[in-house]
Parts: structure tokens; C-alpha cells; sequence
């Protein structure tokens, strides 16, 4: 076991490392990349779905206006795609991006802004009859123009820091405008984008085929001739499909337990790269349930959680690691580790913690030995751990807390209606930034899926002001402000420890580096084989 | 014979009537739906609640239920199972699609199960009480004992730790590639077929101890037939009955309910299509499986039945 963890830690180093130590290898042409994807989608619609299971099949069909760099850990850094340069307006009102010339779908029709404009407006302004679920993400957003052939206009209402980022969304496949203009539901039926592979075929419940486009703009890409994604629901079956080297690569990630037992079969011929992950399970506290709306019963709830010693012990065992705040650690807008500290829950010094819940609950009438039911949702990895951990924390404060498990399908049902005391809750994003990942916070009249069902009108004006601050230092302050009134002052939402993505992967696969989100860098253009 | 087989196929309208029902009410009863399970599992902040009432009123769950119940009825009564809410392509198709790697599979696995438990247990009943006798038992109640599931991992991990290799992972029909399809199938069908046929095996030598201590068995013994004879003429025609019953339900069983064993060989099968379809609340496709599953064990018995009177003349008679 020593062993495996040492060869993982190796191999993580050296992942890490790679760009800056090891001349980059000749990227070479040919074959065909295996991999499971753990969920298969409903519709083939970017701009409708929700789960990764359409973007790592599907999102090598398309190409999105910006993407992410893929090669950059930390999954925040705009790069051209579809627009090969941008421009804003002194004001921050007027984003305007040149898109690139010659780009072909793959009926062979040349991509023009028309087809930029049509998409967003799909998106944004969806017509009756057609579901957008991100329509809320772009409330920011007045006006879409194509003013020329190759320019495409956004108009906000008002500046936005985090308009580029919304953009970097992997779903925001681009469509053609002619299509979508006969038949806006044509795509969930349907795939013919200007990405770098063309669809060949999906057989429900078994797989995705891709193959090479020649015709893609990025001349030399993509370097592998298709792809095949698998699904696979079963981890154990994904497991076996890596280990007995069916399969390259599975994009979402593994546990601990699984990243050794592939390891340890396969030895020198597979690479491990681990990043933290952007999604976190947090606690939902009900405020509208006695004695939870007391801000001192919450405070003592977080101050219980020994959040230090969880992260090494669950670690081994779950899909989680870092001790966290608001924002995934190592990415520009994350609150130091020593700075986080200093807030409720995180001190080090756990028996002081303890001590100051402990006097609280007393304060504020709560007895000891004082039993509520904690609501988890029934899936196991890593919902199982951490609620059993949730529960000793509490226990160690004089809590009794029941735990009810209900079924992930109809989980949210109860949390919807507040029927609930404390339950577990859930948080994913496409893209470290602030205001996607703390719009989760804000009231229950602006946001009812906070089902904390609170209402703070301070912490709404931190949230706006951070939005539109003019410089990335003042935005800082402004997100460390929201973070402790959200996490120590009011105690609102309680966090666990941010997920950890462990990726093990064959050492044939070249050119593709983890980020923290497992719905980024799925376009394979990048992506090549030794062998 | 002709009365007695319209009697049997008239009894299973009211059968099929009271299945539909229930499903229909159980389904409704589980908390959560399709929308939900579509637009909220996944932790979206983003989706509103007009967006989510606009999806339930396209897939016409703010209906009244007895309108939603008879709209499907009366697209039974036409053969035609609608289109599934989470994908909202045709029912049919996707039950098609998953049908002939489920019905291959059981037909395999039934066959692995036949060929082991009807010879064992004969053999065992024949040398009761000696050493291939503690054998056959030993065996079978081992088969009893593994869930089929648990025995797919042990081979899947004997064969990738002694061979390095594992099954393919995507279906082929076998007309298209037989080595491939076999290569893929036999597996799940000899760990499935080796629990079945150890029902079977027990069966088997239970009903032919019972059979081979009758009268008619010692008569023909003093008139001095073969064995063989006595064997394949007077006992196991007689035997066989039970061990008939229990292969053919375990046969429409095994059509829809290989769920875990499909998960560890990653078939995609109707068992699995079924769970994802309870998990995701589908409504429409959970009841077109139930209602398929149901009708096939209607089918299952009815031929049993039927093959009973044929092989028994004193059921037809009576």
C-alpha cells in the first residue's frame, strides 16, 4: 500500500510538473481514444442539459464562443475559440469578439456571427415553448448584436466581472442559426456543430462514436482519429475497463480505494493527476426551523466540525481533500489558508472550537443531548462518509442527530418545500468563479434554491458590489467580507471539505491536463496517443 | 385442448388490467418526478420554477391522473407505449434496442442452467447417498449460495488478474460478429446459468427420487426394461414437470431482472434500463417494462401450462 501511495504521489508530482520540466513530446496522429462516461444525457441540447454525461461524449461535436485554456490547472483562464480576440468597452457594458474566419460545420456551411447571435439567443432569450436552464445565468445580459459577418456584440445591463467566465460554459455548444430558426428543438434530437470530431453514431445505453473532422479550423487538429465513449454506470465496471486497459481514461474521477487498485495493476503504465474539484457538499441549516434560525445554534454547528483532521483522515478514504471556503483552493479568488483559519469551524485549535460551540448551544437554550434529524441524500460516494462524519462532529457537542437517507431521485423534493431540519446539500460548477459559486447564498427570494430558506440583505450587497467591483483586489475584499458573514458571522451554510478529482489514466494519453471541473477540457481536440 | 387454451389467454386480460393499475398509482405515489430528477439532481441554481412547470405541462403530469391513466390505456389498447419522459424518444425503440442482448442472454443462461441441472440431477438421484451424489449437492447448494453478480466479479477479476483481460464492454448482435458476441455473453451467462441451475439440479433430484420409488417404476424394473429405458420413458417424463416450471419462470425472470449482474458486466439490458428508468421517474417507460415484463410472464406460464397438458394427459383431460 506504501508502495501505491508513494508511486500516486509520484506520478501526481510528476503530472504537475510535466510542462515545466519535460520538453513537450511531438504530439502524434492516430487512434482511437476508449473512454466510460458514468452517466448518459437525456438530449443532445447543451443549452438545456445539466449533466457532464452530454458534455464528455458530446462536446467534441461542437465548439463554444471562448473556452477555457486547457491546459491551465486551475480551469480559469479564457482562451480563444470560436472568437479569436475580444474587446470591452471602458464602461464594462460592451463585450464585442471577432470570430475567426473559414470555420465550417460539418454540413460544410461557413459558421458566421448570425449563428453566435442566434445561439445566445436561444440561451438567454429562449422563445416560448424552448427550455433554457441557464437563461438565469445571463440576467446581466441586455442585448446580443452581429453587427458584421465575423463580430458578435453583448450589451449588459450592467458590468459584470464574471461575464467571460459565463461564456467559458462547455454547454454553450454553437449552433447553426438557419436550424434553429426552422426547428429551435432540432438539437436535442440531433448533432452538427464545428467541432473537431464529426458524429458517427449513439446507440442508447451503450455508446458514442466520433470521428476525426478533417475540415477543423485548428489545422493539425484534432490528433486522434475518433473516439469512443462508453457508458458505463457500474464504478467497479469503469474500474475493470481501465485496469484491463479497455479504456484510456475516465473524465469525472475515482476514489481513493479505486485510483490504488488501478495503480497497483497496471504499475509504470498509468498517470495519476489530482486537482482539488469544484463541487462541495454542503450543510444546509433550515432557518425556519426552531432552534436553527439562532445564528448561535448554527455557529455551534460549524464550530463541532474538526474540519483539519477530516481532511486527512477522509481523504483516504473519500472523494474529498481541501478545507475550503467559498472558492476552490489555489484559484485566484481563494481565501489563504491562513486568512480561512480565522473564520468559525476553521480554527485549528478544534477543543477551543468545541468549547465555543458548546457555549453557545448553552446560550441559546439548546440542552444537551438535544436531537434533530439530518437529511442526506442516498448516494454513496461521498455523501455516506461524510454524513456518518457530520454526525460524530455534532455527537461531540452533546448533539443527538438522526440521520434519514432518502433517495437521490427524490431528494430535492423535501428541500424545496423546507421540510427538513439540517440537511445535506449540494454545489457543482462548470468554472471556479465567485459569482457562480456564491449565487447559491443569496436570499431565498433571489435564489429559491437556497434551501437554507434565509433572507440577508447585507450579504445580497456584497454579492452585487463583488460582482461589479473594478479591480480584482477589491473584488477579493469583497468575497472575504461575503465569505465570513456566509460562514462565521451568520453561519448560514455550513461547509464540508471541497471534492478531490483523482484522474488515472493510461500513460498513451497525452494532452490533456485536470482541472477542477470535470465538465471542462472535454473538447479532445488537444488530446493525443503514444501508441 | 382448444377451450382450455382460449380459457387461459381470456385470464390474463384482467391479470394485465390489475398490473397496469398498480403500476400506474405506485408510481405516482414515489416522491419526486421526472422534471426533478432532470433538472435539479445535479445541484443547478439556475433552473426557475416557470421553467419546470413549462416541462410538466409538455409531458402532461399536470393532468388529472385518471386522464393521464386512460390517455395511456387507450395508447395500449393500440400497441403504442408513447415516448420516454426522460429522452423523449419512442418507447419502442429503446426497449428494442436492449431487447435482443436481454432475451440472447436468457436464453443462454437458461440453457447453461438446463444442461447442468437436468443430468445432475439425475445423477444424483441415481446415486443417492454416494460420493457424486455429496457432489452434485455440494455444488448446487454452492450455486445457491453466490449470487450471480458476486460470481461476475470473481470472473471478471480472474480474468483480468490471471489473463490480463477483461469482456468486451460494447454489445455486437451475433449475426454481426458472433466471436465478439459470445465473447461478451458467455460470461454473464455461465455465472447467471450456474445459480439458476442450481434450483434446478435440486429440483431435479427431488422429483425423480419421488418418481423412481412409484409403483409403476418397480414394475417396469420387474419386467426387466434398460434403465435407460425406464429413465428417459417413465421417470423423467414425469419428473421434469417441476424442474419445467422453475426454468421457465427463472427464464422470463431473467429478461428484466439481471440488474446488478448487467451493472458488473456493463450489458446494457433491460434490468438496467428498468432501474434507470424507476431512479429518473420515467413514468412512461417504467410502465410499458412493467407491462412488458408482465405480459411475458403471463406468455411464460400460459406455455408452461400448455406444455403441461401435452406432457401430462390428465391435466388436458381433467
Amino acid at each position: 500500500m506504501r508502495q501505491i501511495r508513494s508511486f500516486v504521489a509520484i506520478a501526481a508530482v510528476t503530472a504537475l510538473a510535466a510542462p515545466f520540466q519535460v520538453p513537450a513530446q511531438q504530439p502524434r496522429s492516430g487512434g482511437e481514444l476508449v473512454f466510460p462516461v458514468p452517466s448518459e444525457p437525456p438530449s443532445y441540447d447543451g443549452h438545456r442539459e445539466e449533466t457532464f454525461g452530454l458534455i464528455h461524449p458530446f462536446a467534441p461535436f461542437y465548439n463554444t464562443l471562448l473556452r477555457v485554456d486547457p491546459f491551465d490547472k486551475s480551469g480559469t483562464k479564457p482562451a480563444p475559440s470560436l472568437a479569436e480576440s475580444w474587446t470591452v468597452s471602458p464602461d464594462g457594458r460592451i463585450y464585442a469578439f471577432k470570430l475567426r474566419k473559414g470555420v465550417k460545420f460539418h454540413d460544410g456551411s461557413e459558421l458566421i456571427s448570425e449563428d453566435v447571435k442566434a445561439t445566445y439567443d436561444k440561451i438567454i432569450f429562449p422563445p416560448p415553448g424552448v427550455g433554457s436552464t441557464r437563461k438565469g445565468q445571463y440576467a446581466v445580459v441586455d442585448t446580443i448584436r452581429a453587427p458584421d459577418k465575423y463580430e458578435v456584440q453583448f450589451r449588459l445591463k450592467e458590468a459584470s466581472g464574471s461575464f467571460i467566465s459565463s461564456l467559458l460554459s462547455p454547454y454553450n455548444f454553437v449552433y447553426k442559426a438557419e436550424i434553429i430558426a426552422k426547428d429551435p428543438h432540432w438539437y436535442e434530437k440531433n448533432v452538427m456543430g464545428t467541432g473537431p470530431f464529426k458524429f458517427i453514431e449513439h446507440v442508447k445505453g451503450s455508446h458514442v462514436v466520433g470521428r476525426r473532422n478533417a475540415d477543423y479550423w485548428d489545422k493539425g487538429k484534432p490528433y486522434l482519429d475518433s473516439f469512443r465513449a462508453i457508458f458505463m454506470r457500474d464504478s467497479a465496471a469503469q474500474v475493470a475497463a481501465v485496469r484491463g486497459e479497455r479504456a484510456h481514461i475516465q473524465f469525472r474521477g475515482f476514489s481513493p480505494a479505486e485510483r490504488d487498485s488501478i495503480v497497483s495493476t497496471l504499475g509504470n503504465k498509468v498517470v495519476v493527476q489530482e486537482s482539488p474539484w469544484d463541487c462541495i457538499l454542503l450543510v444546509s441549516i433550515n432557518h425556519e426551523k426552531k432552534p436553527f434560525d439562532d445564528k448561535r445554534v448554527r455557529r455551534a454547528l460549524t464550530l463541532a466540525l474538526d474540519r483539519h483532521q477530516a481532511s486527512t483522515s477522509l481523504s483516504k478514504i473519500a472523494i474529498v481533500k481541501a478545507v475550503a471556503g467559498v472558492q476552490v483552493p489555489g484559484t485566484p479568488f481563494a481565501t489563504p489558508p491562513e486568512e480561512l483559519n480565522k473564520l468559525a469551524g476553521y480554527w485549528p485549535d478544534i477543543k477551543k472550537s468545541r468549547a465555543e460551540a458548546r457555549r453557545l448551544l448553552k446560550e441559546a437554550g439548546v440542552p444537551e443531548g438535544f436531537s434533530f434529524t439530518f437529511t442526506n441524500r442516498g448516494i454513496p460516494m461521498p455523501y455516506e462518509p461524510l454524513g456518518v462524519w457530520l454526525i460524530d462532529q455534532w455527537r461531540q457537542v452533546g448533539l443527538n442527530v438522526k440521520q434519514e437517507v432518502i433517495e437521490a431521485a427524490a431528494y430535492y423534493t423535501p428541500l424545496r418545500k423546507g421540510d427538513f431540519q439540517v440537511a445535506m446539500d449540494f454545489q457543482c460548477g462548470y468554472i471556479v468563479d465567485p459569482d457562480l459559486d456564491m449565487y447559491k447564498f443569496l436570499s431565498f427570494d433571489r435564489n429559491p434554491a437556497n434551501y437554507g430558506r434565509y433572507k440577508d440583505p447585507v450579504l445580497d450587497e456584497l454579492y452585487d458590489k463583488q460582482s461589479r467591483a473594478k479591480s480584482a483586489e477589491e473584488r477579493k475584499k469583497l468575497i472575504r467580507a461575503f465569505e465570513k458573514r456566509l460562514l462565521d458571522e451568520e453561519a448560514h451554510y455550513l461547509m464540508t471539505l471541497q471534492w478531490h478529482r483523482i484522474i488515472p489514466h493510461s500513460a498513451k494519453v497525452k494532452g490533456w491536463t485536470v482541472t477542477p471541473s470535470h465538465y471542462l477540457n472535454n473538447t479532445l481536440d488537444t488530446v493525443w496517443l503514444t501508441q | 385442448m382448444g377451450y382450455y387454451v382460449l380459457k387461459r389467454l381470456l385470464a390474463m386480460i384482467p391479470t394485465l388490467l390489475g398490473v397496469a393499475v398498480l403500476i400506474f398509482l405506485l408510481l405516482r405515489v414515489v416522491p419526486g418526478d421526472v422534471v426533478e430528477a432532470r433538472f435539479l439532481a445535479q445541484g443547478s441554481q439556475f433552473v426557475s420554477q416557470d421553467l419546470m412547470n413549462a416541462e410538466r405541462q409538455k409531458l402532461g403530469l399536470d393532468q388529472p391522473l385518471w386522464k393521464q391513466f386512460t390517455t395511456w390505456m387507450w395508447g395500449l389498447a393500440r400497441f403504442d407505449f408513447g415516448v420516454s419522459m426522460w429522452t423523449g424518444g419512442s418507447i419502442a425503440e429503446e426497449i428494442k434496442l436492449r431487447f435482443a442482448l436481454s432475451l440472447q442472454l436468457a436464453i443462454m443462461a437458461s440453457t447453461v442452467a438446463t444442461l447442468l441441472a437436468i443430468p445432475l440431477g439425475i445423477l444424483a438421484a441415481m446415486k443417492q447417498d454416494t460420493w457424486v451424489d455429496y457432489t452434485v449437492r455440494v455444488f448446487s447448494i454452492a450455486g445457491l449460495a453466490m449470487p450471480s453478480f458476486w460470481l461476475g466479479i470473481l470472473l471478471i477479476l480472474v480474468m483480468l488478474t490471471a489473463f490480463k483481460w477483461i469482456p468486451p464492454m460494447v454489445f455486437t448482435p451475433i449475426w454481426v460478429d458472433p466471436w465478439q458476441n459470445l465473447a461478451q455473453l458467455v460470461w454473464p451467462a455461465l455465472a447467471i446459468g450456474y445459480r439458476y441451475s442450481a434450483v434446478g439440479t435440486r429440483m431435479m433430484r427431488s422429483a425423480m427420487l419421488e418418481v423412481l420409488r412409484e409403483d409403476y417404476i418397480r414394475t417396469a424394473r420387474a419386467k426387466g426394461l434398460w434403465t435407460k429405458l425406464i429413465l428417459s420413458r417413465h421417470a423423467l417424463k414425469n419428473a421434469i414437470l417441476p424442474v419445467l416450471t422453475v426454468i421457465s419462470l427463472e427464464f422470463a425472470f431473467l429478461l428484466g431482472g439481471l440488474v446488478v449482474t448487467e451493472q458488473v458486466f456493463n450489458l446494457n439490458g433491460l434490468g438496467m434500463l428498468f432501474v434507470e428508468a424507476i431512479a429518473r421517474r420515467d413514468y412512461t417507460l417504467t410502465q410499458a417494462l412493467v407491462m412488458l415484463i408482465a405480459t411475458f410472464f403471463l406468455f411464460v406460464n400460459f406455455f408452461v401450462d400448455i406444455a403441461y397438458a401435452w406432457i401430462d394427459p390428465r391435466i388436458r383431460y381433467s
